[in-house]
């Protein structure tokens, strides 16, 4: 599975409800993701970007997706 | 006594700089796009930081980070002991106004002021975190 379908699963898998958009800005492993999920109301942004964070880890660990820049929000 | 650990290091560190970034690289020379984001977001507010490079010393950085604040990836800005995140946190707060109001200052205007700090590893009275014993 390429890395920018793999990382939508994943967030979507840890963040119920979410909606996931995974954007490839370079070579497949310089992703940015925006996520908007009712799941996040009531929490701090940092406490967002944990869970997506959190979520890919395994990826980042590995190497296997470089960069990644989050964007959170709650739905309107 | 016991030898400070490298947590104790590090948290020494984010309680006595007020505005304390962890960074790859120097602000003169930022070693990753995220740690240039960063530096760009909060140069021109002209706030005294400290700035850490972490890249003598990644994973264990990392590891420590990961406990203190369960984030593992850097930048990290830490603002009166709290972290308040990487670049995209810096930057969306940046741009809203929040950065402004945390830093207590104004937003600025025009061109940027520096008044930069930054801490080296060699440099006895700031140094602790990234002597590693091997």
């Amino acid at each position: 599975m390429a890395l920018v379908d793999d990382v939508k699963t994943l967030i979507e898998g840890a963040i119920p409800g979410s909606q996931v958009e995974v954007i490839d800005e370079g070579g497949g492993d310089h992703l940015r993701v925006n996520v908007t999920a009712s799941h996040f109301e009531g929490m701090s942004r940092i406490e967002q970007h944990r869970l997506v964070k959190s979520a890919v880890r395994e990826r980042s660990d590995t190497g296997e997706l470089h960069s990644l820049t989050i964007k959170t929000s709650v739905p309107q | 006594m016991t030898e400070p650990t490298l947590k104790d290091k590090v948290q020494q560190l984010i309680a006595e700089n007020p505005v304390l970034l962890f960074m790859k690289g120097t602000p003169e020379a930022p070693a990753c796009g995220n740690s240039m984001r960063a530096i760009a977001a909060i140069e021109p507010y002209g706030v005294e930081y400290g700035a850490l490079d972490v890249l003598p010393a990644l994973e264990p950085l990392r590891e420590v980070t990961g406990e203190i604040a369960d984030w593992r990836t850097f930048p990290q800005l830490y603002v009166n002991g709290e972290l308040v995140g990487g670049a995209d946190i810096i930057e969306e707060m940046n741009e809203s106004g929040e950065l402004a109001e945390l830093l207590g200052v104004e937003r600025p205007e025009g061109q940027p002021m520096s008044a930069k700090q930054e801490l080296k590893a060699d440099d006895p009275q700031q140094s602790p975190p990234i002597q590693i014993e091997r």
